[in-house]
């Protein structure tokens, strides 16, 4: 009987993104926009929905007098992202 | 949930591979505008002990080095303010630490070394000072190979690691040794307290530093920079 896979997780962009940040301290959103390929809208809402699961922060700052984005990755996200990988074993018999 | 589990494999190798390669890609950077301030320094501070020791003073373009690190900030400083949006990353920020570390040691060793010999200078007999002189450059090339051999060890390239092994140990040898003035002896046939072999034997460290930044900073980074 295999365990589900976490839901916010099992999709292509937020996965990315998470694949992307684990590896990072932070990342800048036109840098993430550029790794995964996605558009700018479609990935403003999975950032979202990854803060709003506590699964990163999102900085809103500036850089010189230019707005700039933040990501990072939180312990709640790295333990998600493990959790996930854990399961995802399970499912390729590794 | 139509994604497969390979699927989801595929995307999360693709992703840290994609950010491996841009963070090789900026230490490529750094190692590449290294190599080039340090390969220039080494010319400038060569031609300055060759016309200073025709002089006969020696040794003094050496304090140039200390710029060397202020030089390479600059450049990278302007690099990073152009630099697009690249992240720090912890592979970025471990091989970013291993340079600082490096330069570190090799600032304080160099100002020990100065100051060291600066007193035995006024405070020793000619044979105590030689015995006692605290020699710069094998110890620099030592830890340039280990700064080099861990950068590989953290990028995950073997050539790298291989090359901070050779070079470091290799130009400690020759450095220690005096092989390159003992060479130069050798071809000229010149005696150690001739002016000519003096002014040659004092840019000897320098072409030394400058086969080793060219060879373990700025190859390395132009290949890191160029990779696929």
């Amino acid at each position: 009987m295999f365990q589900p896979l976490d839901p916010l997780l099992h999709s292509e962009l937020r996965l990315a993104v998470m694949s992307l940040l684990i590896s990072e301290e932070e990342a800048e959103f036109p840098y993430i926009k550029e790794q995964t390929g996605a558009t700018a809208g479609n990935l403003s809402v999975q950032l979202d929905k990854l803060s709003t699961a506590g699964y990163i922060e999102v900085e809103k700052t500036f850089k010189g007098k230019k707005p700039c984005t933040i990501c990072r990755i939180t312990p709640a996200g790295q333990k998600a992202f493990e959790d996930y990988i854990q399961v995802l074993k399970t499912y390729l018999n590794v | 949930m139509n994604m497969t589990a390979e699927r989801s494999l595929q995307i999360i190798t693709e992703q840290i591979e994609k950010s491996r390669r841009a963070v090789s890609k900026v230490t490529g950077q750094s190692l590449f505008v290294s190599g080039l301030c340090t390969m220039g320094m080494a010319i400038l501070i060569a031609i300055t002990n060759f016309i200073l020791i025709k002089n006969a003073i020696a040794g003094f373009g050496h304090l140039l080095w200390l710029v060397l690190p202020l030089i390479i900030w600059l450049f990278m400083r302007k690099y990073n303010k152009e630099r697009a949006h690249t992240p720090v990353s912890l592979v970025g920020s471990m091989v970013a630490k291993t340079w600082s570390t490096f330069a570190w040691f090799v600032i304080g060793y160099f100002i020990i070394a100065l100051i060291w010999g600066f007193v035995a200078m006024r405070m020793l007999k000619l044979e105590e000072y030689v015995a006692t002189n605290i020699e710069v450059t094998p110890v620099i090339v030592l830890l340039m190979g280990m700064a080099i051999t861990i950068t590989g060890h953290i990028l995950k390239q073997r050539w790298l690691i291989i090359f901070g092994i050779v070079a470091g140990l290799g130009c400690f040898v020759w450095e220690h040794f005096g092989c390159g003035q003992t060479t130069v002896m050798l071809l000229t046939g010149q005696p150690h307290l001739d002016l000519h072999f003096a002014a040659i034997a004092s840019t000897l460290p320098c072409l030394t530093i400058f086969i080793f930044a060219l060879v373990g900073l700025m190859l390395p980074g132009l290949m890191l920079k160029k990779q696929k």
